[in-house]
């Protein structure tokens, strides 16, 4: 199931929203968030992005780009996530990868 | 295999026989659960005031244990650390799988939020594998029905094949029937719910790991001796070392002979990735679960956002919605704020007025730089506030009623349609409010070539200042198609960086083009409180650079303007100006909006300081009545691409210069930019004069 997801996103034209891969695996968007969360600590998907909001630099300018921990008010960092290495590499064909 | 006794074609099952007599002796109960399912609300319900904290033995980890007392027998609980998962990633999960594999608790008790049972099940998954009697305490049922999902525990109970109680920890309702679910799982007496015999063989489904897993797994375990793994089952240390557990390993490895290790260790490396097998078997084991025990109300409470992105996130409507958006802002802008602009610049003037009226007798140059330097540069910077308060305002709330979410969509869609990098975008999204955060996000960015690349690009989105500089300027001239103008520009703008991105996702990634995982938060109402703060930390920090930065920078201007004789058409600053002013010339500007381009430099609001300043030394007291006499209209439009595109600001080029490591590449971004934006400024007002229009 973690796979397929990985496969999905890895093969959409576009990004794919949560409730998209929910649909197309037959599950509930709750238990794609939870599998996600799971692959992040895996190390086969990162949170992608500061975090920061999308005005105000001093915040961000303070924490020299880790704007991850400023709390900035636009969430566009903690709702995208991408592939990692890790992840690439097991949607790698197993020969391709030795 | 221990407490294993057979599988199914979906789930396996424990053996029946761990569950042991207790006799009269004291049971001994382990609390285990994730935080904030209210595993501590039911330890305080059940220990009362017979509690005992301290540590757990060697580490920083609080221990809580207590005693309940019923008619019939006594239970030590034990309230382990709050965890999802029993991988030794914290020191949280090594304890409390510790606790249950080498105490053997008479019983655990997993705490699960109704609510949330997607997140809490993974957990009973793995208590499961460790064979203890388990019993599920389905807590916060009430805040399930409230969010509109009914659970079945009786459903969850047969699915699991474990007792499932529901609980409502926070008013104290269920815990008896907890207590009785505990006695019977135990062996000690039969739910008196079920009469005198017990409800149902206790038999715990496992998740179906399938055949190869299976095999895989047994592949290890037969090279696992049973000293190496205790206390835990083997079979569960052969999970966890093929899910890269990295305490496990050691000490397996500890006590392996080299040789064994080498084996077993080519096995793991071969199977690096059977962990993602193994999660999965316990998702899709989970998702039956949930599908059998939870139900979602047909119409949910979802629908209304459902029913908006339809629109929001349409491929076409979508990015429609989104200009219509920038254009009600623009006009908003326009309509509330630029009034007030006029107002203040009224203000501004008549005070500059009033200053040289009352330092009649004072030296010139004082009055001139009190009147002209600080008050024509700072106030008319200060006058811009409407504008901002507008947009800031607009902008906070479209972010609290998660538009801007969607605005990410949209513009993640409409950039890969347009050949950019994903990993581009992010950055350059930020870049709308503020450059400095944009230029600082591009570190998301593994290739240090596409990461340099997407910072050259990140100075062609237009940020708060040159907006409030646009629409200045805009309103200025064009008075209601203002808002059109300025919807054009920034349209010229974002075409040129879809341009520019092409070329980068061409030249830097051979037209890869990965995606992202995206959320859309629902829709809310927004809260006032954060749109009024947002706002505020703004405005502060806008004021706070227009009494710094922006003063200092204006009073250079002004002496510039000034010296040496104190008339501004033989000044240092006309001397310069007159030297730019063929290329200005060329884009129909005269000295003075060149000047104040260059100005710029210091921060994006500068240019109407100086232009202010300028104006106000050359007798105009009112900014934005002057503007029009400096500027044909073809010339205008010229002026406020070539602002929108012009080098950045000094803070965003020492960001650009942090993430590039150097000034080499800045230096190569500012040449580009230079080139970029007098082009375009070049173009637009040559363009005009060969059609006759507005010159």
């Amino acid at each position: 199931m973690l796979g397929d997801l990985l496969r999905l996103m890895a093969e959409s034209d576009e990004s794919p929203l949560v409730s998209d891969l929910a649909r197309s695996l037959g599950v509930s968007e709750g238990l794609v968030k939870v599998m996600i969360d799971d692959l992040v600590r895996r190390g086969y998907l990162a949170p992608v992005g500061t975090g920061c909001c999308l005005g105000g630099c001093s915040g961000c300018a303070k924490m020299k780009g880790d704007c991850s921990s400023v709390g900035c008010s636009i969430p566009v960092g903690r709702r995208f996530w991408a592939l990692t290495d890790k992840g690439q590499r097991l949607l790698q064909p197993s020969s391709s990868r030795a | 295999m221990e407490g294993i006794a057979s599988t199914s074609a979906l789930n396996r099952t424990q053996d029946e026989s761990l569950v042991r007599p207790a006799g009269e002796r004291e049971l001994t109960v382990a609390l285990v659960g994730s935080p904030n399912v209210g595993k501590s609300t039911i330890f305080n319900l059940l220990t009362g005031l017979s509690q005992h904290v301290g540590n757990w033995p060697g580490k920083t980890i609080e221990q809580k244990a207590g005693v309940h007392r019923s008619a019939e027998r006594s239970y030590r609980i034990v309230d382990l650390p709050g965890t999802y998962s029993l991988t030794a990633n914290s020191l949280e999960e090594q304890i409390t799988r510790d606790y249950i594999a080498s105490q053997r608790p008479d019983a655990v008790v997993v705490v699960l939020n109704a609510a949330s049972l997607e997140r809490n099940l993974y957990l009973v998954a793995e208590v499961l594998e460790l064979s203890v009697p388990v019993v599920v305490a389905l807590n916060m049922v009430d805040v399930a029905e409230r969010s509109g999902l009914r659970v079945e525990p009786e459903v969850l109970e047969a699915a699991l094949g474990v007792p499932v109680v529901p609980v409502v920890a926070a008013r104290n309702q269920g815990i008896s029937a907890l207590l009785e679910a505990i006695d019977e799982v135990v062996g000690v007496a039969p739910r008196p719910s079920c009469g005198r015999e017990r409800c149902y063989v206790y038999r715990p489904r496992l998740p179906w790991l399938g055949e190869e897993l299976e095999a895989l797994i047994g592949q290890v375990e037969s090279l696992l001796g049973d000293e190496m793994v205790r206390p835990y089952p083997r079979r569960w240390v052969a999970q966890k070392l093929l899910e890269g557990d990295r305490e496990i390993t050691v000490r397996v490895r500890a006590q392996m002979e080299q040789k064994s290790w080498a084996t077993l260790e080519s096995l793991l490396l071969a199977h690096e990735d059977a962990v993602i097998g193994l999660a999965s078997a316990r998702y899709a084991w989970i998702e039956r679960m949930v599908r059998a025990a939870v139900h979602r109300p047909r119409v949910s409470a979802f629908s209304a956002t459902e029913r908006l992105d339809r629109l929001a996130t349409h491929p076409k409507y979508g990015v429609a919605l989104l200009l219509s958006i920038l254009g009600f802002v623009f006009w908003l802008v326009y309509a509330v704020a630029s009034p007030l602009v006029s107002l203040l610049n009224l203000g501004v003037g008549e005070a500059a007025s009033l200053v040289k009226l009352h330092l009649v007798g004072a030296p010139a140059w004082l009055s001139s730089l009190l009147a002209d330097g600080v008050l024509g540069g700072v106030g008319t910077v200060l006058s811009l506030m409407p504008i901002l308060v507008v947009f800031f305002l607009a902008m906070a709330l479209l972010e609290d009623v998660g538009y801007m979410a969607r605005v990410a969509f949209v513009a993640d869609r409409f950039m890969h349609g347009m050949g950019l990098h994903g990993k581009s975008f992010l950055p350059l999204v930020l870049g709308l409010g503020c450059n400095v955060p944009a230029a600082l996000g591009t570190r998301i960015i593994e290739s240090p070539r596409a990461r340099l690349m997407t910072t050259l690009l990140v100075p062609l989105v237009p940020c708060a200042g040159r907006l409030s500089v646009l629409m200045l300027v805009a309103g200025a001239f064009f008075g209601p198609s203002a808002p059109l103008v300025a919807l054009g520009i920034v349209s010229l703008n974002l075409t040129i960086l879809g341009v520019s991105g092409y070329a980068v996702n061409h030249l830097l990634f051979q037209g890869e083009r990965p995606v992202f995982i995206m959320e859309l938060p629902l829709y809310q109402l927004p809260n006032w409180r954060t749109v009024g703060t947002v706002v505020a930390q703004r405005l502060r920090e806008f004021v706070a650079r227009a009494g710094t930065v922006i003063l200092a920078a204006s009073i250079v201007v002004w002496a510039l303007a000034w010296l040496p004789s104190g008339t501004i058409g033989d000044s240092y600053l006309a001397l310069v100006g007159q030297c730019l002013s063929p290329a200005g010339a060329l884009m129909g500007l005269d000295w003075r909006t060149v000047v104040a381009l260059l100005s710029s430099f210091v921060a994006k609001e500068n240019a109407v300081a100086t232009l202010a300043v300028l104006s106000s030394s050359s007798g105009d007291a009112e900014l934005v009545l002057a503007l029009p006499r400096m500027l044909a209209p073809a010339a205008a439009i010229a002026f406020l691409a070539v602002q929108t595109l012009f080098i950045p600001c000094v803070a965003t080029l020492a960001a650009m210069r942090q993430e590039t490591g150097g000034w080499r590449w800045v230096s190569a971004a500012v040449l580009y930019l230079f080139a970029l934006s007098f082009g375009v400024g070049i173009v637009i007002y040559q363009g005009a004069s060969l059609l006759g229009w507005g010159v």
